[in-house]
């Protein structure tokens, strides 16, 4: 059809006048009629149409009269062209609308009582809204229910054929799971090829469909929609901080869901570069975590028998009793304290003033540590921001993307449709340079699939190919002549050549790719998990400035660097300043009149600008018995960790250890305190997105048991010690924040950031990017499979594993991940078993073919600590940020 | 009656100016505070009045009200219009049918809603017999509050009679929610229909029997003959109404002036005192009650013999129930209304029906959707309470019982 | 005024002639049947409209006729219905109700729920007398519900009957209507 914004960033399209109802509008050339009508605040009623897509015209709802017409026309499908003169109201439309109506209504089977969908139906209120009474004819389809999806029931009787499920998957979702087939007489919504659905299961179709045709299996029949009580809050999984509508009935959430619905279909196709209000499979499906039966319901305190159930007063009481113990025998430098960017900006904020004044230490760290500290500390110290340079509308509307290392698909599923949307509405070049067939990958124009681990490797051909190819833009490159002159002495030392070798991408891939990108007006980079937590990754994120600096994208609009954060607030942890090289801002801690500040503030002295240890350091000193006790709120390094990294040891060494979760994990095993915290579900506070907007985290539910919100318990802590932390409510915090911080929230908005390169260029640049060109040569290893631990669509971290939904949907199997051809290669067949060998150990394995896996590699989800995959791994430390590095691995396999 | 004098002007009074007239006995004279209620059984409900009393006569009355708030008018809100009508049932709770009359109507009014002539008929019939109950109930404990007890006795026994016949009707007693937005819920039966009917024989001479008691006993003219006088021009300005605005003389009758029902179709008369005290009060209700069975009489014979009982408009009523079991468009119609409402237009209406006690008024905003956006209910009993301190002043204590007896007050409707 | 009407209220006045004549009214009575009678003894014959407490009904066959949709809740003016429904797995598209509470002590009585029923699950009963020591126990659960409905089953259905509910008297007593027209669950083969 066509209907696509007709309005680009690169072109304007003419604007035309009609006529409506009698109102003279102006709008553009070649849009839809119904989007004209309804920018006019008129409802037409549309069963089939939805903004975020092309219109379908299968409802033969929308009709409206056009002077010359006989018969009404359907405005979704009709172009709105110059002196158009429509009628949108009378009876004549109203009796064709019914007409409409009724038609679907007559082969609509009389289940509203047992519907999900009953009182959320567009087909409910279209004929109540019509008045129809008398139906002629109804007739039963009695189509069996196809129940053979993991998390959907389609009742293809209740289907009216709108297609809405089929053309979100295609137009928005870009995946294509859905078809229409006539079978039994009927045309029935089926997955493809009649099969059960296997795709993201973002659920999407599921909230179009106007009807109850498509049902969610985890609530199916469990409610009413007039039941639920409607939570406006962020999503937790991940860092694109999707809005969710955390629906509970009394102490339970029977299910989630997002501003997407086929209730809110009005609206302009260009609009979708805000996003289309979906969300992904872990938001929509994973919420069993919130309410599950392990969660901590109250406090725990270790004696000789065990972890034993204590009262809160009693617990913190001896918790603050024996940290200020420790604190007076030991020093403040004797305790440490982990938390994890899943909690709240509030908690994180309260977090690390409480460990700064009250414990008095440094040595405190978030997990934005496991890898996006990598970013941050790149472009701070380059461009002097700290976070990402654009907002998701800049991807959308981009010309050029370059994603290297991310997997954003299954990382972060819902700012993957940015992406997808630049390829199939705004037609973007988009190079997908990763060690693994992403899914964007397929989609992209430009796959470039390279070698594990050379990803970076990748990223100094591309600067060596602008330079060889003289791609440089003079503007961007002219206030630092000296900076691009060391630049490209030092880029002497790459060869295309030697980085096509190790790349496994042939040179002229290499040029091409660096020509699109430095040729296109907007270009955007996007890094992941493939460049800032491989090693080097510092570096690496720094090469990525060379090429947006070089080819002039760090200044211009719509251009920039970007990343993607795996937890929901790790942007958040950076801005709170939860890392001991940083205080709220973030600024540095070394700065005196920062530290200066804060401590007037909080009247209280600051530890001393040299010390404070990282998650590494910490870990490090634990086992050597320097910190005497650890305060984890929320972190599980024995989970995460691998085994050779000795955090059993330095766990088994604390004198003192506080876990704070919302569940009993591998960590707790080693507690002496734990403390029941809330989830995301029970907090009130805000969360900071990767883009860097401030949303609200709003309580959907009253804290399960006893388990109190997070910075509860540090306050707590805080009265127990004397040093009473002064906040009642979040909003104490919040203004706190607010007076600290002014403008941080910013109203929702992403607060506006200026890179601004100069004295990166001008101090000390020559030397480093010598030493970074110098060294870009890949060990040879002797064993030829790269590992890779990677993530799922279906999970985050661990948590997503206590959401039963998710684990429904995707199991641990327990099995390495290979491509098809190795297992050929092999000889394996479906559930053969193979021995991995790392220079760390070894492990028997199942094997599962994965279409995803590029032969050379081989794959395991870093969800699931079972088989214990992660400890094959070796931990390998970033000298400058201290981010460890450990989800890949050089191994052998064996077939046994 | 033709003595009448306001009693106000011979209130024994102290000369504060010059206390020891020799006239007068030197009494310590002191002002009396006295806290009549809440829990007091001539109260009706439960209603505080703190009397200032001078001797036995009251100079100041301070009406307390409010402890059976419940809220109601908040409630509506938060319902379905058609939710509320069984909370209307808990206003006035002795006449829970002309509540949901005129929620209804007011309703109806707002939704341009028109009902089947049958049920207009039904409506009126229904209402003119709650009519006699509420003055039944009234006559009884205005008797036995001033101190025949007899009186009550018959005619609470005529009042099970018609209860009974509600019960027969729409299953309950009391709260009856027999009225429905466009409609009512359900037809007469033949056999409700022959009870009325013997009704009507019946009553009439019963009335009579009332009246003996009262009409001519002393007792009964001592206490009501002059007590509570209050203007017509009062009476208007306290915005009073019914019974007690047609006592002072002012032919002021909603069924009239606003004709709605079958009220039009009937011949009746609206009767209107002299005076303006509890005695005219009395004899308008007992004259109301003549008029109420001459205007159920003429509503069974005219009413149509056949008909709907409910108006026909999708968007507003239920469909037949049998029609859900099997049809889809009944079925959605059906759960649309419970669950959500139907979709009211957006604008203001008040809507005021003449019960028994006086105007009862609902004054509903609507700003779309299936609730009602605020909801106001202009009672009667609590507009009449306001008149109280005006004409208990210089009356003795024992008359305060009289007097908000003769407004007919109901704390569940004043309160709310 | 002329003497005449003055005598006769003079003597009126002197003896007290309306307080005979209401003598008079107050003595016929006492050859009048009692109008009151001697309940729990006698009881009322209660009307088949009569709006007493709820039931659950089942058809004819056993199965329960509640589906679990909720409207009920929904209709509640007093909001003291609560419906907690499931899948029921055996049967094809099966919606039940695991739990249904009505809270008696909230209940209003008016109906509403009856008449919101899409399957006529509800009824209202000529029962009345269920005072209890223990108020715990007027939370009305599922299984006590149906008892009551078992129990007045006639009451039940003649209350249908008389509030337009059932057209068909008969028709009510047959098992008539199934809930929702079974459909066959495809196999879960390919999953």
């Amino acid at each position: 059809m066509g209907l696509k914004p007709v309005t680009t960033p690169d072109t304007e399209a003419a604007t035309i006048s009609l006529n409506i109802d009698g109102e003279t509008v102006t709008a553009k050339e070649g849009v839809s009629l119904y989007d004209v009508i309804s920018s006019m605040g008129k409802i037409v009623p549309a069963m089939c149409y939805h903004y975020t897509f092309d219109p379908f015209g299968s409802c033969g709802m929308c009709l409206v009269l056009q002077e010359g017409k006989k018969s009404p026309v359907r405005s979704c499908t009709a172009k709105a062209t110059e002196g158009m003169e429509i009628r949108t109201d009378g009876e004549d439309l109203f009796a064709a609308r019914k007409k409409a109506v009724e038609k679907h209504l007559s082969v609509h089977p009389l289940d509203c009582p047992v519907c999900d969908a009953d009182g959320h139906c567009e087909l409910q209120d279209m004929a109540f809204e019509h008045q129809v009474t008398d139906l002629a004819n109804a007739k039963q389809k009695n189509i069996p229910e196809d129940t053979r999806s993991l998390v959907l029931d389609f009742n293809m009787n209740r289907c009216i054929a709108c297609g809405e499920c089929i053309n979100i998957c295609k137009d928005v979702q870009r995946i294509d799971a859905l078809q229409f087939m006539k079978k039994g007489g009927f045309t029935q919504v089926v997955a493809k090829g009649d099969h059960a659905l296997d795709c993201e299961f973002c659920g999407d179709c599921l909230a179009v469909c106007p009807v109850g045709a498509i049902t969610n299996k985890f609530s199916k029949y469990v409610y009413k929609p007039w039941q639920l009580r409607k939570t406006t809050t962020t999503c937790n999984y991940c860092g694109d901080g999707c809005q969710l509508y955390v629906e509970t009935k009394d102490t339970e959430v029977v299910r989630v869901t997002s501003p997407l619905s086929w209730k809110n279909k009005w609206g302009d196709r260009g609009d979708t570069v805000n996003g289309h209000g979906g969300i992904c499979v872990r938001g929509r499906f994973g919420f069993q975590f919130i309410d599950s039966k392990e969660r901590l319901k109250e406090p725990l305190i270790r004696n000789e028998t065990g972890l034993v159930p204590t009262p809160w007063i009693e617990a913190l009481d001896t918790t603050a009793k024996r940290l200020t113990d420790i604190k007076t025998r030991y020093g403040s430098e004797a305790i440490a304290g982990l938390i994890t960017a899943r909690c709240t900006n509030e908690e994180l904020y309260v977090f690390q003033r409480f460990m700064r004044t009250v414990l008095g230490t440094n040595n405190l760290d978030s997990s934005a540590r496991y890898g996006h500290m990598n970013f941050v500390r790149a472009m701070h110290h380059a461009l002097g921001i700290n976070r990402t340079m654009n907002t998701s509308a800049d991807l959308t509307k981009a010309k050029a993307i370059l994603v290297v290392g991310a997997n954003v698909t299954e990382t972060n599923p819902v700012a993957s449709l940015r992406v997808k949307a630049a390829i199939g509405t705004y037609k973007a070049s988009v190079i997908v340079v990763d060690s693994m067939q992403t899914n964007l990958a397929k989609l992209a124009s430009h796959p470039v699939m390279v070698k594990p681990g050379s990803e970076g490797a990748f990223v100094k051909g591309l600067v060596k190919s602008v330079l060889a190819q003289d791609l440089i833009d003079p503007d961007a490159t002219a206030q630092a002549p000296e900076a691009l002159s060391a630049l490209k002495a030092a880029a002497q030392a790459v060869s295309l050549d030697v980085v096509a070798a190790e790349t496994g991408i042939p040179v002229e891939t290499i040029q091409e790719v660096a020509r699109i990108f430095a040729e296109a007006p907007r270009s955007v980079i996007l890094c992941g998990e493939g460049i800032v937590r491989q090693p080097d990754g510092y570096n690496h994120t720094l090469s990525l400035v060379d090429l947006a600096w070089v080819t002039g994208k760090l200044n211009k609009p719509g251009c920039g660097i970007n990343t993607f954060t795996e937890e929901g607030n790790e942007q958040g942890a950076v801005d709170m300043g939860v890392a001991p090289e940083f205080l709220p801002g973030p600024v540095s801690y070394a700065q005196a009149e920062a530290r200066q500040k804060f401590s007037e503030a909080w009247d209280a002295t600051l530890p001393d600008a040299q010390s404070g240890k990282s998650l590494v350091e910490i870990l490090e000193d634990c086992r050597a018995g320097k910190i005497k006790a650890l305060y984890l709120v929320g972190e599980n390094p024995l989970g995460t960790l691998p085994k050779s990294f000795g955090v059993e040891e330095a766990l088994s060494q604390l004198e003192l250890l506080i876990c704070q979760d919302p569940f009993l994990t591998e960590t707790t095993h080693y507690a002496h305190v734990v403390f029941p915290a809330c989830t995301f579900a029970e907090k009130d506070g805000t969360v900071t997105n990767q883009e860097g907007m401030v949303q609200f985290v709003r309580p959907a539910l009253d804290p399960l048991g006893e388990s109190v919100l997070d910075w509860h318990i540090m306050v707590g802590l805080s009265n127990g010690m004397g040093h009473a932390l002064p906040y009642e409510t979040t909003q104490d915090i919040q203004t706190e924040i607010r007076k600290m911080l002014p403008g941080y929230y910013n109203l929702g908005e992403p607060r506006p950031v200026v890179a601004d390169a100069a004295a990166y260029l001008r101090n000390g640049y020559a030397d480093s990017v010598r030493a970074r060109y110098a060294d870009g040569r890949v060990q040879e290893s002797s064993r030829p499979y790269g590992l890779k631990l990677i993530q799922l669509i279906y999970h985050s971290g661990k948590l997503s594993t206590k959401a039963s939904g998710l684990m429904d949907i995707s199991p641990n199997t327990g099995a390495l991940r290979m491509s098809l051809e190795e297992c050929e290669r092999l000889g394996l067949a479906e559930g053969g078993r193979v021995r991995v060998t790392s220079d760390h150990g070894s492990l028997e394995l199942g094997v599962q073919a994965d279409v995803n896996v590029l032969p050379g590699t081989c794959a395991f989800p870093e969800h699931f600590n079972e088989p214990p995959v992660k400890d094959l791994v070796r931990v390998v430390v970033d000298p400058v940020t201290h981010v460890p590095y450990f989800k890949s691995a050089q191994v052998t396999i064996e077939k046994i | 009656m033709a003595h009448l004098e306001d009693q106000r002007e011979t209130v024994y009074k102290v000369d504060p100016a010059n206390p020891e007239t020799k006239d007068l006995p030197i009494l310590r004279t002191e002002e009396l505070l006295l806290n009549m209620g809440p829990q007091h059984p001539a109260t009706h409900g439960v209603l505080k009045v703190i009397l200032d009393l001078e001797g036995e006569r009251i100079t100041k009355s301070t009406v307390v009200m409010g402890f059976l708030h419940r809220g109601v008018e908040k409630l509506a809100e938060y319902g379905t219009y058609h939710q509320f009508i069984p909370h209307t049932d808990r206003l006035d709770y002795v006449c829970a049918m002309y509540n949901n009359f005129a929620y209804c109507r007011a309703v109806e009014k707002l939704l341009n809603v028109t009902v089947p002539e049958r049920a207009e008929y039904l409506r009126t019939i229904v209402a003119e017999v709650q009519r006699i109950i509420g003055h039944l109930f009234w006559l009884g404990t205005q008797a036995l509050d001033i101190g025949a007890m007899t009186v009550f006795f018959y005619t609470f026994r005529d009042r099970e009679i018609l209860l009974d016949w509600f019960d027969e009707l729409c299953g309950a007693r009391l709260t009856t929610s027999w009225y429905r937005i466009g409609g009512v819920e359900r037809d007469f039966t033949d056999s409700l229909e022959t009870k009325i009917r013997d009704f009507l024989a019946y009553f009439p001479p019963k009335i009579d029997e009332y009246v003996v008691f009262l009409e001519k006993n002393r007792i009964w003219l001592a206490r009501t003959v002059g007590v509570a006088v209050i203007s017509a021009e009062d009476a208007l300005g306290y915005g009073l109404s019914g019974p007690t605005l047609r006592g002072s003389g002012v032919d002021y009758d909603l069924r009239k002036y606003e004709s709605y029902g079958a009220y039009p179709k009937c011949e009746f008369s609206v009767p209107v005192g002299k005076n303006g005290d509890t005695y005219d009060r009395y004899w308008i209700r007992i004259e109301e009650m003549r008029e109420s069975i001459k205007i159920i009489q003429q509503c069974m014979d005219q009413m149509p013999e056949e008909g709907p009982v409910m108006a026909d408009v999708p968007s507003v009523t239920l469909p037949p129930k049998n029609r859900v079991f099997t049809n889809l468009e009944s079925m959605i119609q059906q759960f649309k209304l419970f669950s959500q409402g139907f979709d009211a237009p957006p604008g203001e209406i008040y809507c005021g029906t003449e019960a028994h006690k006086g105007e009862l008024g609902f004054y509903i905003v609507s700003t779309g959707g299936g609730k009602p956006y605020r909801l106001k209910i202009r009672s009667p009993s609590f507009i009449h309470m306001g008149a109280f301190d005006y004409m208990a002043k210089g009356y003795m204590i024992a008359d305060a019982v009289t007097i908000f007896g003769s407004y007919d007050i109901v704390m569940g409707e004043c309160d709310r | 005024m002329d003497t005449q009407k003055q005598t006769t209220r003079l003597l009126d006045a002197v003896l007290f002639r309306e307080i005979w004549k209401a003598m008079k009214v107050t003595f016929k009575h006492m050859f009048h049947r009692p109008m009151t009678f001697q309940y729990p003894r006698e009881k009322r014959t209660i009307p088949d409209a009569h709006r007493g407490a709820l039931g659950l009904l089942r058809y004819d066959n056993g199965q329960e006729r509640c589906v679990g949709c909720d409207l009920c809740e929904a209709a509640c003016p007093s909001r003291c219905i609560k419906v907690i429904s499931e899948e029921d797995k055996s049967l094809p598209l099966q919606r039940y109700a695991t739990e249904f509470y009505i809270d008696i002590t909230k209940c209003v009585f008016c109906g509403y729920c009856v008449e919101a029923c899409p399957v006529n699950a509800l009824a209202m009963t000529k029962m009345y007398e269920y005072s209890t020591h223990d108020k715990r126990t007027l939370l009305f659960d599922k299984e006590r519900l149906y008892e009551i409905g078992e129990q007045h089953l006639e009451d039940a259905k003649k209350y249908l009957y008389a509030h337009n509910q059932e057209h068909d008297d008969e028709e009510s007593r047959a098992y008539r209507y199934h809930f929702p027209q079974p459909i066959e669950k495809t196999e879960a083969s390919d999953s």
